[in-house]
């Protein structure tokens, strides 16, 4: 059905611009995106790197920053009362804005994309994990207690399994934003990687390329959500929102 | 000898203010060690309220609850509780969930299988064990989270609601291995239920609870002999029993 779907859309596009008559240089047929991006294949595939790697970078230290911090905020009433309100105002503020900032402290490299990546991936993780430790059901906290577990087995055997679902709804939402980050901080100041590479194509009138490096952004979305997916059936296979349907 | 559980004055308020509700007391009570005492009331007059009280998971706002001669401060966990929701978590299996109460406490599922497999048998879910709690019927749910509360052999046991959601055959069944239980090694069992039929089947004596702010205002000692299975229950005395309750309950107008 879905591939049915594609087909038509892409068979729509190609057809609608002999039908219209748009000009080759403000849209092109999807079967030139094809054969112009196959030509610059080496460079499409090298910028995929660079961007897949701020990607993945700005990502993991996020994930890696944001699950200690929302879990100290769950736990701690006096994080809750100081920090806790802080990360809300912050999160309200859209981190890209601080993109141009970031490039003109640290210039074109990779670090200030990192960074931009690791805002707006670090924020949903962050509110996502506080909401998740701190919602366990009031009869499993009794259930907990009553047994006379410690607070870490309570935690390893109890909360942090009943926290997983919660925290992937970050984990995934974040996965959506950090190559739309990339990306934008990409195209405010660099000199490689798929943003700058739109970037320059688009000012050069060539919009088959343009549409190149969007697929090729696409498959970098779609390669972390997959990959966070995979991770997700892995661990919570028994989430509702995982079972497997049976008839 | 001391009471086991001894409540005196046990009240509990909710909230502050106009807002305050009165859900239970101010109630006194004793519970003898192996008594297999049912609390008998309409919905909302606080019998989970007490249980966690007595459990230690709510703080009383007056009065004072013992249990063996020491005052309860905090969780109780030397106890088995069964909660009136299941505690059953959706990343284990049935027997998983069972082990769950085994490896909180730090004891080795490992050296438990056979307890385990008994207690699973009692509850016909053998079958089941290696299912996920979404699998099973809210009635095997139930049933599940029987043994969970149970499994680590407990000499109290506080049974909020345990057959609650059973269907009426199987209810009589999970009542009979509940008797034998008792018969065999005499837990003390605190037991709430709605069931007028039910507390007098099984309990030694039946604290009939007021509507709220429930009170204890009468206890039935019920004297039958155990096992008491359909002929003690069509008898006489039992049905005696059951009017005595119910012209109770008529009083307080909840029936
Ligand atoms: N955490 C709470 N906050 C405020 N009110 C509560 C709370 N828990 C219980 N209550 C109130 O206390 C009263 C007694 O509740 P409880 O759950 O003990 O009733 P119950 O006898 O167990 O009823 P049921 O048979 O329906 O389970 C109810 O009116 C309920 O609304
Ligand atoms: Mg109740």
């Amino acid at each position: 059905m879905s591939i049915a779907f594609f087909a038509a859309f892409f068979l729509i596009w190609e057809y609608s611009i002999v039908w219209f008559g748009i000009p080759r240089y403000i849209l092109t047929p999807p079967s030139v995106v094809v054969t112009k991006g196959w030509a610059d294949i080496d460079r499409l595939l090298y910028y995929t790197w660079i961007t897949g790697v701020e990607v993945v970078l700005g990502y993991a230290v996020a994930v890696i920053l944001a699950l200690p911090l929302g879990l100290a905020i769950a736990f701690s009433s006096i994080l809750r009362r100081t920090i806790y309100p802080f990360v809300v105002c912050v999160e309200m503020v859209p981190k890209i804005a601080f993109a141009p900032l970031f490039i003109s402290w640290l210039g074109f490299g990779l670090l200030p994309k990192v960074i931009i990546v690791f805002l707006v991936c670090f924020f949903p993780i962050v509110l996502n994990a506080i909401l998740a430790f701190s919602s366990l059901s009031e009869e499993l906290s009794r259930f907990s207690v009553s047994t006379g577990a410690n607070a870490w087995r309570t935690f390893v055997k109890v909360r942090l399994p009943a926290a997983l679902p919660q925290c992937f709804v970050g984990f995934k939402y974040a996965a959506i934003n950090a190559t739309v980050g990339a990306a934008i901080a990409e195209f405010i100041g660099s000199d490689q990687g798929l943003g700058f590479y739109i970037q320059i194509v688009t000012g050069n009138m060539r919009p088959d390329l343009a549409f190149a490096g969007i697929f090729f952004l696409t498959i970098l979305g779609l390669a972390l959500f997959g990959l966070v997916t995979l991770a997700e059936r892995l661990l919570i296979p028994w989430h509702i929102s995982l079972r497997r349907q049976s008839h | 000898m001391n009471p086991l559980i001894e409540l005196t004055g046990v009240q509990k308020v909710f909230g502050a203010g106009p807002g305050a509700l009165h859900a239970f007391g101010p109630v006194d009570m004793k519970i003898e060690k192996g008594e297999f005492v049912s609390l008998l009331g309409p919905s909302g007059c606080g019998k989970s309220t007490l249980m966690l009280m007595i459990a230690g998971l709510l703080e009383p706002s007056g009065g004072r609850i013992e249990i063996d001669g020491r005052i309860v401060a905090g969780p109780q966990t030397d106890i088995g509780i069964m909660f009136q929701d299941n505690t059953l978590v959706p990343w284990r299996t049935v027997r998983g969930n069972i082990e769950l109460q085994l490896e909180l406490r730090g004891l080795s599922p490992a050296a438990h299988r056979a307890s385990v497999d008994e207690l699973l048998a009692s509850v016909h879910l053998e079958d089941f064990q290696r299912r996920y709690p979404h699998e099973l019927s809210g009635g095997m749910q139930q049933r599940a989270a029987f043994c969970q509360a149970l499994v680590h052999q407990p000499a109290t046991m506080l049974l909020d609601e345990p057959l609650g959601k059973l269907d009426a055959m199987t209810r009589e069944a999970i009542r009979t291995d509940l008797q034998a239980l008792w018969i065999q090694r005499h837990p003390t069992v605190v037991f709430v239920t709605h069931s007028i039929e039910e507390a007098i089947q099984l309990s030694t004596h039946v604290a009939i609870i007021t509507p709220r702010p429930g009170r204890v205002e009468r206890i039935i000692s019920v004297d039958l002999p155990y096992p008491r299975d359909f002929e003690v229950k069509s008898s006489p005395q039992f049905i005696g029993y059951v009017r005595q309750a119910q012209e109770i309950f008529r009083g307080y107008g909840v029936l």
